[in-house]
């Protein structure tokens, strides 16, 4: 296994491209992790403490080995640098058409540094790459970016598959995202602005390059037996039918979502808790990727009569909200009409932004108002007018978004960083404390969910390397209440998958960040992993595919360790710019304030918080008191080059 | 024989055409209830809640709680009135 990598200096314009060798895969598996290599590389020869929206910085964009490969579950693309909104570790992925056909082209991974002297994109088309002036893409959104993008591209090789930001990177307003062909948003972390900061638009590729399978009867049986698999799967059929949106009712049920502000955790409003508008969406015929087996994507087009609000969308089309699209609007700023959570959905990926950042840092406001914390007179400060900050107020709502993506005013300035880092200045701005009522974990945004009762995924929220999240150590063990799988990981013991004890929660967080941290290398998205056709099992499963792409066969513990590597340097990063376990937190209202509905009313985090983080730190080998990686545990999992810079740097235990 | 109620969320519903139903059961079981969900609704909805491998309840991408929202399987005993909801098990997007 070999593959290109295309480095481009912005600063000089200089790009060439360099052999990524088969030791690479064998250390890194692809992907996720060699994106993170690529970062680490980089920052031994560039000041880590860098200002991240500075030329110093760099903007990587990797896809996994299964990408294009007809797998039918190798999708997803991801970007890598350093967050400007959390100051951290960032990364993200994406879906959508761009990963692969970036394999169509001579290159796979794309390493971007410095600054462009003006606004220009990148264009890849086979092996030919140039820098373009775009300055008549500057001010557009990514919508209307992909659109001119497209025209001007023409149709060969192929059809011009893209990444673009929208005037929020153009801003550098650090929870601005990246959106793959206008649809698919990589929205976590901030890359939108390091794009901006860099004047880099756009990147665009066209290609009709071949791929090589290094075993290719063996990817055909693979992609045979997973498709199986799926058909086999009534859950699966269910997923395709709803997408993510399926869990609104099971949120709903045992009051997992996160309602204004995290003040409660059930929807309110018939229709918003009904799955009646499910009905009105029909399945998109382009869906998320043509690689991929589930397709569970749908559009939805507004006729204006669902609703008295949506008369003022009719004709609006665009992908339908996903879970979290709907956490953020109907739970953390408890709008109420589905044309309005729509709507909400298609803003935001237009102007490429962080829903979760976003509704977080205005729910937090909305809460102030609420309590009268607040006066007419300070909104009316924020936003240069006056403003209700009423919850459900769609029309407010946009214009908060629209005071971020623009910078319009004070509003837009302090919060476009997210709530964290908004509560923080504005707290300072009032001389008051208002931090109680920001929802953070590791200073990153919550993910618009209900925590308290789940104590891995609290536990998620303070360890991710990115900042609050639910992605990378997912406990569906345990929200799932799933002793089978306790049973499979923990030999035989039960407690993984028992929300009332603190037992084994730390340690599903390494394991299950270990298994994400795999599934991310190759490039699988996670929900074809969650709705365990293969048996949740990626070590054993995945692997597999994995081992046709590239000729790289691993046992499963081998590729466990692969897991651990991964997540080990991402660690060491942020050990390298400061992080310690002080770090590794929540917020007071998550830590302190107990639920008052839903199936688990009285939780809260700080019951557990400590011993689940200790067992963390205990599986991962990393010392309790300062958070630290120890040299031991870092050759354990072949990292002795990462314990020399740690230990240079005084890093390490 | 006792009367259990069944909540049904999401694709159940889609595949038992209503959100709720009760049977009448002679075997105080999880396990009794489910043959009767899958009597009743046809071989779709067996395929969704039993595992064709193990023959219990099928785990992947459901949850199927009690009233304390805890996860129930088949050798669980059920009471007269007790109800079970179930759920499809995804989260995130
Ligand atoms: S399952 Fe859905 S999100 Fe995942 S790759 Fe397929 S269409 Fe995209």
């Amino acid at each position: 296994m070999e593959s290109r990598l295309l480095r481009v200096d912005l600063t000089t314009g200089k790009m060439r491209s360099e052999v990524i060798p088969h030791s690479v895969f064998e250390r890194w598996i692809g992907g996720s992790g060699i994106n993170n290599w690529i970062m680490w590389e980089h920052f031994l020869t560039h000041d880590i403490n860098c200002d991240p929206r500075g030329p110093d910085n760099i903007f990587v964009f990797g896809v996994g080995p299964l990408a294009g490969t007809g797998a039918g579950s190798g999708i997803k693309g991801r970007i890598t640098f350093k967050s400007p909104c959390y100051n951290m570790f960032g990364d993200s992925a994406g879906g959508g058409k761009f990963p692969y056909m970036l394999r169509f082209t001579a290159f796979e991974y794309i390493a971007i540094t410095g600054k462009s002297p003006k606004p220009v994109y990148l264009h890849i088309c086979n092996d030919e790459v140039s820098l373009v002036d775009a300055s008549h893409l500057w001010g557009r959104d990514t919508l209307e970016t992909h659109t001119m993008l497209r025209e001007e591209l023409g149709t060969y090789p192929s059809h011009a598959h893209t990444l673009s930001i929208s005037q929020a990177g153009e801003n550098q307003v650090g929870i601005a995202s990246v959106v793959s062909d206008a649809l698919r948003i990589h929205a976590r972390c901030g890359g939108g602005a390091v794009m901006g900061s860099k004047n880099l638009k756009a990147i665009a590729v066209q290609g009709n390059g071949g791929l090589k399978i290094q075993m290719p009867e063996e990817m055909l049986a693979w992609s045979d037996d997973f498709r199986q698999k799926i058909d086999e799967n009534e859950a699966v059929y269910g997923f395709k039918r709803r997408g993510t949106l399926g869990a609104v009712e099971m949120y709903q049920h045992i009051g997992s979502h996160f309602w204004r502000n995290n003040q409660g955790n059930m929807f309110r409003g018939g229709e918003i808790t009904s799955d009646n508008w499910v009905k009105k969406y029909h399945k998109y015929s382009e869906v998320c990727s043509s690689d991929c087996f589930i397709a569970c994507d749908a559009k939805y087009k507004i006729d204006g009569t669902e609703s008295e609000a949506s008369k003022k969308y009719i004709g609006e089309t665009f992908r339908r909200p996903e879970y979290l699209t709907t956490g953020s609007a109907a739970g953390a700023l408890d709008v109420r009409d589905w044309s309005e959570v729509a709507h909400w959905g298609k803003i935001t990926n237009d102007y490429g932004i962080d829903n979760q950042d976003l509704s977080c840092a205005i729910s937090f406001l909305m809460e102030l108002k609420q309590r009268d914390l607040i006066s007419d007179r300070d909104v009316a400060e924020l936003f240069d007018r006056e403003q209700s900050l009423r919850w459900g107020n769609m029309d407010d709502i946009e214009f908060c978004v629209e005071s971020i993506v623009f910078q319009k005013n004070l509003f837009g300035k302090i919060f476009g960083d997210g709530p964290y880092l908004g509560a923080i200045k504005y707290s300072e701005l009032k001389g008051q404390n208002f931090m109680k009522y920001a929802t953070y974990g590791k200073g990153g945004a919550s993910f618009t969910e209900e925590m308290r009762p789940f104590p891995t995924w609290m536990n998620n929220m303070a360890v991710a390397s990115r900042g609050a999240d639910h992605l990378k150590g997912i406990g569906l063990i345990e929200k799932f209440q799933r002793k089978d799988l306790s049973k499979i990981y923990f030999d035989g013991r039960t407690e993984a998958a028992d929300l009332s004890v603190p037992t084994l929660k730390g340690a599903s967080t390494a394991l299950i960040e270990n298994q994400v941290a795999l599934l991310n290398s190759y490039g699988v998205c996670l929900f074809h992993w969650m709705l365990d056709p293969a048996g949740y099992t990626p070590q054993d499963y995945y692997g597999k595919a994995y081992a046709a792409a590239t000729g790289i066969d691993r046992t499963p513990d081998e590729l466990m360790l692969d897991g651990a590597r991964i997540c080990n340097l991402e660690k060491a990063f942020n050990s390298r710019i400061g992080m310690r376990r002080e770090h590794d937190t929540v917020c007071e209202r998550w830590m302190w304030e107990p639920t008052d509905e839903g199936m688990y009313p009285g939780s809260v985090a700080a019951e557990m918080f400590n011993p689940v983080l200790d067992e963390y730190y205990e599986w991962r080998g990393w010392d309790k008191d300062s958070g630290l990686q120890t040299r031991k545990s870092l050759e354990d999992v072949g990292l002795e080059d990462v314990a020399d810079v740690l230990e240079n740097e005084g890093s390490l235990a | 024989m006792i009367t259990v109620h069944a909540n049904f969320h999401s694709h159940f519903k889609e595949l038992a055409s209503t959100g709720e139903a009760s049977f009448q059961i002679e075997n105080p079981t999880v396990e009794a209830l489910a043959q009767c969900i899958c009597d009743t609704y046809g071989p779709k909805m067996e395929a969704m809640l039993i595992d064709p491998d193990t023959r219990e309840l099928n785990e992947r991408g459901t949850m199927f709680v009690d009233a304390r929202g805890m996860r129930v399987s088949m050798s669980d005993a059920l009471n007269d009135g007790d109800t079970i909801t179930f759920l499809v098990g995804i989260a995130g997007g």
